[in-house]
């Protein structure tokens, strides 16, 4: 099994670690791994952001870069979601018909990291150990476009050593939003505060997620507020094992 | 402080959306109302919870769902010609079938009819229609007193206050603030706050309007275009009162409630009241046709709104918004109207339905802001009986909002839009996006303290460091990784850009 | 009045340029009925699930036999602590006057087109309906001879009302396909005043438990404006058909 792996372009920039994790845990599944270096954005913060050409732009450029890959894994549920849910859209909006139907031979390819596990790999227990006390946000693409389920918490469930808090108000979103977080900066605190409210009164020692978005949000404000829990993207403690401990995410 | 006090602070929020500040201006106000958002977070609670409930108990929920914006699809592909079946329908039954294409025109047509039938005072249930056509100040002006009988429109209107919410307009206000209200204006010395004796109140000011006042307005909740009959959906029996008692009734609908048959309402009243306030069925929801001799209004008028509602049909994407049933739905799960409530929306349509429909009602003129008031989060369209995919509208409009922008001015100064444009040139090409990595690396480091987080940031980032953190860029991106990594194999030569 | 007659060539004009289509909507129910039609319940169980539902919204429940109902309606009036009734004028004279029953002094106004002051002087009514839905605990009237012109179900306080357990459906959809066969419904009574159109019902009340309100701090409230009241007699007519009034 070969899969390219697609980073995402905050993931590139901002968290390389949950890139190197993602490259150990598929090779130590016995993947191969390999990572095309000219790609970029998959064109989510323009579409979302209402600039529809710029998206397609970049839209069509994923969809060419990746045509003849085997799988396309990517440890983003926004960007899967919006890969999946928006591209046809864009396509058909804007008439290239041949890329639309290029796309939808691409489409069943496209696997979030979650996905490519179980349903793809067929593996729950992927040999992780992390012996740490942890609490699981789902993000709302994954838990709603994607509908990832029980996912998350089959891998977290065979994580050696790994106890699992459940949050409450699971379905409650973060306030990040992309530019939305900063459109509407207030909003966007407020509900972060609520959420965060959540999140601590698990007293876990990590917050993870699949998506590194979310993530960002909320460990930002617990670093103003310095509070003790940390955000670990799940790839980083799937990827952790008794020999070689995840990467601190400081 | 009493309740009233810190509820007088707050400046009358304006629902006109030709006025109203752009969204995240209104909410900063409603941010920093520690007891309104405790109000609201309650009352959102109680439903949610009662909601939920009932749509799991209901195990073909999502068949009725289905079937429901089916049914809408196809009055709206159909509009025309039910419309024109419900005005024949309908006339022939008794009733007088009006036509208005704004919010002036049918202002007018209501006060001629009030006019003709001699009153200066008329009853009204709670109709969102109204509200929207501003219809009370504009009685007022010209002489008609309306009087809302709806519990919270009651305290809305005897307060001075405005709508929060389409199905519980008063969610906002707490039962310390509705005794004050009711106590200075009903003139009730000793009032206590326990809901049930205000509810007593209440019913003993109507009681006497309903009796006397001879001309009722309302809004529907369906129209059937295979009848002609006018279906109301509601719980205190104030909408029966209306409906029955006065001798004359106006009914203002907008052109999209109609259904094309009866049985129709097989699935939209399995729907509805479940997701509007968590129960199995409202407790009264009433049908009439025309007029029916010796039994309630004697004439019967219906006026069939437009008001922008055609431009909306003409639109691939935006058409399925008038599927909207209005049951409050959306604004109960969204995380944004949580915080804010209804007043930041500056329409009397407020939640995410609100953040698409007054848009395009306002055909993009007035409450551009409204298409970002939300994180994409989904929980509204999860939640729409009717299946309205309000995340892909709300992209949707956006785009109609940069499409503006790109022909106008502020794409010279607001930093939001170079930025975009400026990121869309860096990720067409790797190497650009390559360096601007860099470029930011290094421009960032400035603001890095030696944490490694960022505290501060000038211009667009403070709206992020107002309350986070940032990470700092680290050393070495993923690819830089990969690159040294796997230095000189042919694979990655193959790819790049 | 030309505004509307402009108004209405404009609107019309705008929503077929908008749609592209005039074509008249096919009389038959939009699309596929995936949903649940059919209950799956025993008569005995969906009139046990009418009552529960019933109680839910706060409603006074009793059941009788057929032979049993004039007695039950005397001790529900006696019990409401109430002298003053309306009826609507196609009752059994039986419910009226109940013959067995020790104690009279029940004073009864039938509506025979009463104006709004005397109903409202009345404390209570009694009537019958067109049929009840189990799942929603809903009472339907259609303003019959036995269930009267909406006001007199409306304006006093308290509601008795006789259910057959054959007017009983389970599912809302199993209300609308019995209104196409009105027959079964509504035996023995006549439709007054408004005649139905086509097939179905010109005036309808979904009655779902007294009136109520939550809209101080969503705390229900029974009783606004319409009846605070709502006492219901469930009538175990099993299969004997049009059993009312005995």
């Amino acid at each position: 099994m070969r899969a390219s792996l697609f980073i995402t372009c905050y993931n590139d920039t901002l968290f390389p670690e949950t890139g190197r994790a993602v490259v150990r845990l598929l090779e130590r599944l016995g993947v191969e791994v390999e990572f095309r270096a000219g790609q970029t954005c998959c064109g989510q913060m323009h579409a979302n952001s209402g600039f529809r050409r710029e998206a397609f732009c970049q839209a069509r450029r994923l969809v060419r870069m990746y045509a003849d890959a085997e799988a396309v894994v990517i440890p983003s549920s926004s960007c899967v979601a919006m890969i999946r849910d928006q591209y046809s859209g864009l396509f058909e909006d804007l008439g290239d018909e041949p890329l639309r139907r290029e796309f939808a031979a691409l489409a069943p390819r496209v696997y979030e990291l979650s996905e490519f596990l179980i349903d793809k790999l067929g593996v729950e227990d992927v040999g992780a150990a992390f012996p740490h006390r942890v609490t699981y946000h789902a993000s709302c693409h994954g838990l709603r476009a994607l509908e990832l389920g029980e996912r998350p918490f089959r891998l977290l469930g065979k994580v050696r050593g790994l106890e699992l808090v459940r949050l409450e108000n699971p379905d409650r979103c973060c306030g990040f939003g992309g530019t939305f977080s900063v459109k509407n900066g207030g909003v966007s605190s407020a509900m972060l505060a609520a959420k965060l409210d959540d999140v601590l009164r698990t007293k876990a020692e990590f917050c993870t997620a699949l998506d590194n978005s979310c993530l960002m949000h909320l460990g930002g404000a617990m670093h103003r507020q310095s509070q003790g829990m940390k955000t670990i993207h799940m790839a980083q403690i799937l990827a952790s094992t008794e020999d070689q401990p995840a990467e601190s995410m400081q | 402080m009493s309740a009233l006090a810190e509820h007088e602070v707050i400046d009358r929020p304006i629902l006109d959306p030709a006025l109203a500040p752009p969204f995240p201006v209104a909410a900063l106000p409603l941010l920093r109302n520690t007891q309104l958002r405790g109000n609201l977070a309650h009352a959102i609670d109680v439903i949610q919870a009662r909601r939920a409930r009932l749509v799991e108990e209901k195990t073909d929920w999502q068949a009725l769902r289905a079937a429901a914006s089916q049914i809408k699809d196809e009055a709206l592909e159909n509009l025309g010609a039910l419309l024109e079946q419900f005005e024949e329908r309908c006339t022939r039954a008794g009733g007088k079938v009006h036509w208005a294409a704004d919010a002036a025109g049918a202002r007018k047509i209501i006060l001629e009819i009030l006019r003709e039938a001699g009153v200066d005072q008329v009853i009204k249930i709670k109709t969102m229609t109204s509200a929207e056509i501003q219809l009370n100040p504009f009685l007022e002006a010209s002489g008609v007193h309306a009087c809302e009988t709806d519990l919270a429109e009651i305290i809305l209107q005897l307060g001075d206050g405005e709508p929060s919410h389409i199905v519980v307009p008063a969610l906002h206000v707490n039962r310390g603030q509705v005794r004050e209200i009711f106590a200075r204006r009903m003139g009730i010395e000793h009032l206590s706050d326990d809901p049930k004796a205000l509810t007593e109140a209440a019913r003993n000011y109507l009681r006497q309007k309903f009796l006397t006042v001879p001309a009722a307005i309302s809004g529907a909740n369906f129209l059937i275009a295979e009848t002609g009959s006018v279906v109301v959906v509601e719980s205190e029996g104030n909408g029966r009162m209306c409906l029955t008692l006065p001798q004359t009734l106006i009914t203002l609908a907008g052109i999209e409630k109609v259904l094309p048959r009866f049985n129709d309402l097989e699935v939209m009243l399995q729907l509805l009241a479940r997701s509007a306030t968590g129960e199995r069925m409202n407790p009264y929801t009433s049908l009439w046709t025309g007029v029916t001799r010796g039994d309630g209004p004697q004439r019967f008028h219906i006026i069939l709104l437009d008001n922008g509602r055609s431009s909306i049909l003409a639109r691939k994407t935006g058409r399925q918004t008038l599927r909207c049933i209005r049951c409050g739905a959306c604004m109960n799960a969204c995380p944004v109207y949580r915080q804010t409530g209804g007043h930041a929306y500056g329409s009397v349509y407020p939640g995410p339905i609100g953040a698409i429909l007054t848009p395009q009602l306002e055909q993009m003129r007035h409450a551009q802001s409204l298409p970002f008031a939300s994180s994409l989060c989904g929980a509204c369209y999860e939640v729409c009986p009717v299946r309205i995919n309000i995340p892909e509208v709300l992209l949707e409009l956006r785009a109609r909002v940069t499409d503006e922008e790109r022909k106008g001015l502020s794409r010279f100064f607001d930093p939001m839009y170079i930025g975009l444009r400026a990121a869309h040139a860096m990720f067409s090409r790797a190497r650009l996006f390559h360096a601007a990595q860099r470029a930011g690396r290094i421009a960032l480091g400035f603001f890095t303290r030696r944490d490694g987080w960022i505290h501060s940031l000038p211009g667009v980032g403070a709206k992020w460091t107002v309350s986070r953190d940032l990470r700092g860029l680290p050393k070495q991106t993923f690819h830089e990784w990969w690159q040294g990594r796997t230095r000189g194999t042919r694979e990655q030569r193959r790819y790049r850009a | 009045m030309s505004v509307s007659a402009d108004s209405r060539k404009q609107i019309l004009e705008r929503i077929r340029s908008a749609t592209q289509s005039s074509a008249p909507a096919a009389n038959t129910n939009g699309g596929t009925r995936q949903y649940q039609i059919r209950g799956k319940l025993t008569a005995a169980a969906r009139k046990d699930l009418f009552v529960e539902r019933l109680r839910e919204y706060d409603a006074e429940v009793v059941e009788c036999e057929p032979e049993e109902l004039e007695n039950a309606i005397a001790a529900q009036l006696e019990a409401s602590g109430r002298r003053r009734f309306v009826a609507p004028p196609g009752l059994p004279a039986g419910w009226l006057v109940p013959a067995a029953w020790k104690i009279t002094g029940f004073e009864w106004d039938i509506d025979h087109d009463l104006p709004a002051g005397e109903i409202e002087k009345a404390e209570g009514v009694l009537t019958g309906c067109f049929c009840g839905v189990a799942e929603s605990g809903t009472i339907v009237l259609h303003h019959s001879a036995m269930e009267g012109r909406r006001i007199i179900t409306l304006l006093p306080d308290w509601h008795l009302c006789i259910v057959r357990a054959t007017q009983i459906v389970e599912t809302l959809p199993e209300y609308f396909d019995r209104c196409e066969n009105r027959g079964e419904g509504s035996k023995g009574t006549k439709v007054q005043g408004n005649a139905p159109i086509g097939e179905v019902p010109g005036l309808v009340t979904w009655i779902s438990g007294p009136s109520a309100t939550a809209d101080i701090e969503m705390t229900r409230i029974k009783g606004v404006h319409g009846p605070r009241f709502l006492n219901v007699i469930v009538v175990n007519d099993g299969d004997q058909g049009s059993g009312a009034g005995g």
